[in-house]
């Protein structure tokens, strides 16, 4: 790094980012491909606008908010509900950005490519993030990290596009599968990416507390099964965590 | 007006129930992020509220779904999930497993009761 004239020709940003972009085209950005034109599908099936449904992987780039969102407008759910709803659903996004800082080392970088590079991150850069990053040189993190996430992010895009066009013509036992795709991805990723008791004991407590907690009806089922149920998993793995100390 | 009103209505709800709730969460790991160990019980608390707000999510998303979905019967979509973690666990934590074991459960079952 210290001298003038490397011995060798290190890769250039722009060859990195190449690298990420070519990194991208791996079983992620199939499951990521088809799910999109599952949502795509659903996003004509409410009748929104095409741009629309593409601004919305684009910029939301969370497949849960999205079809939350795209549900509950649908079904003329009130904002201030529907907003709280989709922001529960994407808190997970807190410590997944948090977990990835590490690895792509933003201190020296422009604030705007760092806000770049954490908007990129859902659940399947995240994965593929933690498992290629930590191969690939500390300049060249950020360029490939954003690289990885350009081609995905235009993997969704391109398949909203065609899942737009092709709602109606699907047969709807595919649509159906399509849809279901987000929640077993989702639910196999969080069992792949547990730690700790506290994050097993989460999922079980926020996925059936979800199923009581809508009996309440009152719109808060993803508060209660989420904020509560999360603070509950949180307080018995300590719980244990002491217990097993003493 | 009201023709415009009423076209940017859902971009409007787009940027303010869709973008900023979501984004606001990576924002805020920016400004959080820095410095915070990954070990300490803030975070801890914070990835169980995440992993128990998304499996909540989960079951949202198939037990009150949108679309296609809603055609099949519920048994149906719980025995998915039960195929696909059977399958993710006998498979030696594979996700690719788990996936199509669920999509089978799912597209086989609404194909045979005729949901089209």
């Amino acid at each position: 790094m210290n001298a003038p004239n490397p011995p060798y020709v290190p890769l250039s940003q722009a060859a990195w980012y190449r690298r990420g972009l070519r990194a991208s085209a791996a079983l992620p950005a199939v499951i990521l491909a088809a799910t999109f034109i599952g949502i795509g599908s659903v996003c004509a099936d409410y009748g929104m606008p095409l741009a629309w449904a593409l601004l919305a992987t684009l910029l939301i780039w969370a497949g849960p908010a999205h079809l939350i969102l795209v549900g509950g407008l649908g079904s003329g759910a009130s904002w201030v509900a529907l907003a709280l709803t989709v922001g529960l659903s994407s808190v997970r996004l807190l410590p997944m950005v948090v977990s990835l800082l590490p690895y792509l080392r933003l201190k020296d970088r422009h604030p705007l490519i760092a806000a770049l590079c954490a908007h990129m991150v859902a659940i399947s850069i995240w994965v593929e993030g933690l498992r290629l990053l930590p191969q690939v040189d500390a300049e060249g993190r950020v360029p490939f990290f954003l690289g990885l996430g350009t081609g995905l992010l235009a993997s969704a895009v391109g398949s909203t596009a065609v899942g737009y066009g092709l709602a109606g013509i699907i047969p709807n036992a595919f649509a159906a599968g399509l849809l279901f795709l987000t929640p077993i991805f989702f639910l196999l990723s969080l069992f792949t990416t547990a730690r700790m008791l506290s994050d097993r004991l989460a999922i079980g407590i926020g996925f059936f507390g979800l199923l009581l907690a809508s009996l309440a009806g009152d719109g808060l089922e993803l508060l209660y099964a989420g904020l509560g149920g999360g603070t509950l998993a949180y307080a018995l793995g300590r719980i244990r965590r002491a217990r097993a100390v003493s | 007006m009201t023709l415009i009103g009423s076209d940017l209505t859902p971009y409007l709800a787009l940027i303010l129930l869709g973008v900023l709730p979501t984004e606001i969460w990576r924002w805020l790991a920016l400004v959080v992020g820095r410095g915070l160990d990954e070990s300490s019980e803030i975070l801890v608390w914070v990835r169980a509220v995440a992993t128990a707000t998304l499996a909540a999510v989960v079951a949202k998303l198939a037990f009150f779904p949108a679309g296609a979905l809603a055609a099949l019967p519920l048994g149906w979509r719980a025995g998915a999930f039960v195929a696909g973690l059977a399958a993710y666990f006998l498979g030696r934590k594979s996700v690719l497993f788990g996936v199509l074991a669920a999509e089978a459960v799912i597209v086989g079952s609404a194909w045979w009761l005729g949901v089209r």
